[in-house]
């Protein structure tokens, strides 16, 4: 009787729609009991969870179209998933979407090396595109650092960055056309075969970035580049963070154009000598600067003197340059894994994203130390120093009560730093719904308005991964209501 | 932070332009961004239809009317607004000229990584609502790569700010791009402010002759270069009428830009020397001699400040293809006939898709020439734009070329911007 019961428990969550869209995708392709659903309930951004209706694996772009169709015909919100690793919350179904997971149209469909670009679907993963097309010498730039596993797909949603970005652009700057789903279930192809500045506005330039708020990518044309002939990575520690900082300013107005400016402070190099790729950073140093040079190799040497010169000019401890590709790749390692390794020196961690100019790094990162002595709670900071992109990381403890609003309150303290020097939010982790109240803080209610305008001409019903990007009178997090509370709001 | 007055130009502004359209019944030259936004908004409420003008080279790019209600010029509303050296960003006032912008940053060592044609006459907003670029776009990307924020006065007579003064940012819609390109149909920008690069400590240019008869050969050492570790500024091809009248040799060719350090750029120089293929020829041209040989280049197309005069019709065609296929726009004329009328110069850039055609000669011939150019572009999967063309000839010849299924979003989004189409109304494609 008990057995019978439990089964008839578990159907009550196939209705209809769940009928319907099976026979879009086939039975095998939608998951909708609970407990299939539980890794769907939130993404990277762990700190809110919702569960979604169901979620539908579709093979190609005539199934995705066909799922949106029916979602707008039924009023059945619905958003685009990948790989689930962005950090700002962008795929958590908060209002009991149907998740539309982009992961089984994962292939790489086409690669031109004459007119250097590759096209794939939105589930390829970055790094495969890199690892398919270097053999003939050839890589695709953005390189977030969770490039092993998220998609390109995602990316484009998020725009996302990487490490490599300063020199080389984010995602944006590498798109060359797109194919979309609307959320009325139409199907445009924008730029096709990657044409330049077609006639019209910037549709691509709109949609990448856009958190999948305006649409559905279902095929993305990319750039892709050539390996630089040379490579060379110094790796310089400082006695404090001042020095370090001043050291970014000198390089950048020598003239260089690195491939990769990074900084790491005192507490996240704790955190990555903890982690699995520790590389002996010394305990006592307060900043260490990873700094990277690509291009012609005769141009490299006196570029790399130059930078070595500079940093002895900021008190540099030690400064080194990788002797090997091992060893370059050692220091990489340790750097980009650098958020995961705070798990090692903290029960939980938050990750922030603000940017500045890069001119005021010192009183920010004196910001960023206060708002850390005032909370309570130690703060680690690795970013890209070189385009201003910090990503202060608010170490916690959820289990002691009222700690993980203390965390957010320090990430919002953190954000409104950036602001207040005339930063922005976000670098390159989305708005997503963590930041939508801190949208507040860089733009005003008509910027805002202007904006959700724009979304209502690709999304006038407002059904596609709606409640994201941009703060709303009402809000459900309970959570953030508690911050926003306590914290001054521009 | 440099603040810097520019002075304002003294050459007054032709308010009638007849051979090019885009003219207004009166004038209004403001010099603050709230005269703008107050001139945008009595016209929108009044009913009045407002043509942006800056620098005054492109009236002949796009539109059908001869004569808007208001005339809005930005050529005095210009300088630089805020440059901080240290973190590589200029915010800048629209009415500002290229070459006012690049002097400027040149006592930094720094430049806006844009190379389009006219510097002296064109302003950055200008660049920017067109969606201007040059030869060097290969390696810097384009006004969409440069621009890191905008203000925007919309026709309400609001300003909206759109990204923001930081090299890197992901928060809400990237709106910059939607004013670029945009033709001012959907704000009046400004003020700009762009991420910069450090000039180049050495530069040179390596001119390659190649005889019409090894195009093909030209091809494969083109795929070689790319598959090589040489980084080109440009890989810019040019066809044998534009070639005589450069360097007085009737054949094609490529020009290829190095910018970097020293060593660098010499170690590139020789490279192309040894890898040259047999019955091409090479000629280097090292720093200062390069330079002046871009500042010319500049200046080949028409414009409407250039061409006043009656006589020979000009035309300028924007073709976006395939890297590859400039190669194929390049040969479109040999497949013509009935062209002893008329003057044929393309140069197109091998690295980033875009094809500039200069046609000069009869009437007819031009149209059907612009007709020939489109449908080869067009069988491509690429299209070709007339960037100018007497408003006579606007008229007769739909400059934007064929609408995308998709227009309806273009539509939507001018109706959001500028639902009374006050802004230079019918300048953009499908009428917009």
């Amino acid at each position: 009787m008990s057995l019978f019961k439990s089964r008839r428990k578990k159907k009550t969550r196939r209705d209809v729609h769940i009928e319907q869209m099976a026979a879009i995708v086939g039975p095998d392709e939608i998951l909708f009991e609970k407990e299939d659903l539980l890794s769907y309930d939130c993404d990277g951004f762990t700190v809110h969870k919702a569960m979604p209706k169901a979620v539908v694996f579709p093979k190609n772009t005539e199934e995705v179209a066909a799922l949106v169709k029916y979602c707008a015909a039924h009023d059945l919100p619905f958003l685009a998933r990948g790989a689930g690793t962005g950090l700002s919350g962008g795929a958590i179904p908060l209002n009991g979407e149907v998740i539309i997971s982009l992961g089984k149209m994962k292939n790489l469909l086409h690669v031109d090396f004459e007119n250097r670009q590759a096209v794939v679907q939105p589930g390829f993963v970055n790094l495969k595109l890199t690892n398919s097309i270097s053999s003939k010498g050839y890589y695709y730039a953005p390189d977030p650092s969770s490039q092993y596993v998220c998609t390109i797909g995602g990316n484009v949603a998020e725009n996302a960055g990487g490490a490599h970005c300063l020199k080389y652009g984010v995602t944006t700057n590498h798109i060359l056309g797109l194919e979309v789903v609307l959320p009325n279930g139409e199907v445009i192809e924008i730029s096709e075969d990657g044409i330049p500045d077609s006639p019209g506005y910037d549709l691509m330039g709109l949609l990448t970035g856009s958190e999948g708020t305006l649409g559905i990518v279902t095929k993305i044309t990319v750039r892709i580049l050539k390996n630089p002939e040379g490579k060379q990575t110094v790796l310089a520690y400082f006695d404090n963070v001042e020095d370090g900082s001043r050291a970014v300013s000198g390089i950048i107005s020598a003239g260089i154009v690195p491939a990769a400016l990074e900084m790491m402070d005192k507490t996240a190099i704790e955190g990555v000598e903890a982690g699995t790729f520790p590389v002996g950073h010394p305990k006592d140093i307060e900043a260490l600067l990873l700094i990277e040079v690509d291009g012609i190799a005769a141009g490299i040497d006196e570029q790399i003197e130059q930078i070595l010169e500079v940093c002895k000019s900021r008190n540099v401890r030690e400064v080194k340059v990788a002797e090997s590709e091992e060893e370059r790749g050692k220091w990489w390692a340790n750097r980009k894994t650098g958020f995961g390794a705070m798990g090692a020196i903290s029960p939980d961690y938050l990750v922030q994203d603000g940017v500045i100019p890069r001119s005021r790094l010192p009183e920010v990162l004196q910001r960023i130390t206060e708002i850390s002595e005032e909370s309570g709670l130690r703060i680690a900071n690795i970013f890209h120093a070189g385009d201003g992109n910090l990503h202060p990381l608010i170490l916690f403890d959820s289990r002691i009560p009222g700690e993980t609003e203390k965390a957010l309150e320090a990430g919002t303290a953190c954000l409104k730093a950036c602001a207040d020097v005339g930063g922005s939010i976000t670098g390159e982790h989305g708005v997503g719904i963590e930041k939508k109240e801190e949208m507040r803080f860089i733009f005003t209610d008509e910027e805002l308005d202007a904006q959700t305008r724009i979304r209502e001409v690709f999304n006038p019903e407002d059904l596609l991964n709606k409640g994201k990007l941009f703060p709303t009178p009402s809000r459900c997090m309970d959570i953030k209501t508690i911050v926003k509370d306590t914290v001054a709001v521009k | 932070m440099e603040i810097k007055d520019i002075p304002q130009s003294t050459a007054s502004l032709v308010l009638k332009d007849e051979k090019f359209g885009n003219s207004g019944a009166e004038l209004a030259e403001p010099t603050s961004e709230e005269e703008i936004a107050n001139v945008l908004r009595k016209a929108n409420e009044e009913g009045k239809k407002v043509a942006v003008v800056s620098g005054g080279t492109k009236r002949g790019y796009g539109g059908l009317k001869d004569d808007y209600d208001i005339l809005l010029s930005l050529s005095q509303y210009k300088g630089i607004i805020e440059h901080t050296a240290g973190d590589m960003t200029v915010t800048v006032r629209p009415g500002t000229t290229i070459k006012e912008l690049q002097e400027f940053l040149s006592d930094f060592g720094q430049m806006v990584s844009l190379d389009p044609a006219w510097p002296e006459q064109a302003t950055i907003g200008g660049v920017i609502a067109a969606n201007e670029s040059g030869p060097k776009r290969m390696k810097y990307g384009s006004a969409r790569d440069q621009v890191i924020g905008l203000r925007v006065a919309y026709p309400a007579g609001t300003i909206i700010r759109t990204g923001g003064k930081v090299v890197k940012n992901v928060a809400g819609y990237d709106m910059n791009k939607l004013f670029i390109g945009a033709m001012g149909t959907l704000g009046v920008i400004t003020e700009i402010t762009m991420k910069l690069r450090p000039v180049p400590k050495a530069e040179s240019l390596v001119k390659l002759f190649v005889p019409k008869e090894q195009v093909q050969v030209l091809k494969e050492f083109i795929v070689n270069i790319q598959d090589s570790m040489v980084e080109p500024a440009s890989l810019e091809m040019i066809n044998p009428a534009l070639s005589k009248k450069l360097f007085n040799r009737e054949v094609y060719t490529l020009l290829v830009a190095f910018e970097d350090v020293e060593n660098s750029v010499r170690y590139q120089e020789q490279w192309m020397e040894e890898h040259v293929p047999a019955g091409m020829s090479v000629d280097v041209s090292q720093g200062d001699k390069a330079k002046e040989f871009w500042r010319a280049f500049a200046t080949l197309a028409p414009n409407s400040l250039t061409d006043q005069e009656s006589g020979s019709t000009k035309a300028v065609l924007k073709i976006g293809t395939k890297n590859m296929d400039v190669l194929t726009m390049m040969a479109v004329e040999e497949t013509m006939t009935d062209i002893d009328q008329l003057e044929i110069e393309i140069h197109g850039g091998l690295g980033h898709g875009i094809t500039t055609v200069i046609l000069t000669g009869e009437e007819s011939q031009v149209k059907q020439a612009i007709h020939q150019f489109r449908a080869e572009a067009e069988s491509k999967k690429g299209y070709a734009v007339v960037k100018h063309l007497p408003v006579k000839l606007r008229k007769e010849i739909d400059v934007w070329g064929k609408k995308p299924s998709y227009f309806f979003l273009f539509e939507g989004i001018k109706k959001t911007n500028d639902p009374n189409n006050t802004l230079n109304y019918q300048r953009f494609l499908g009428g917009i």
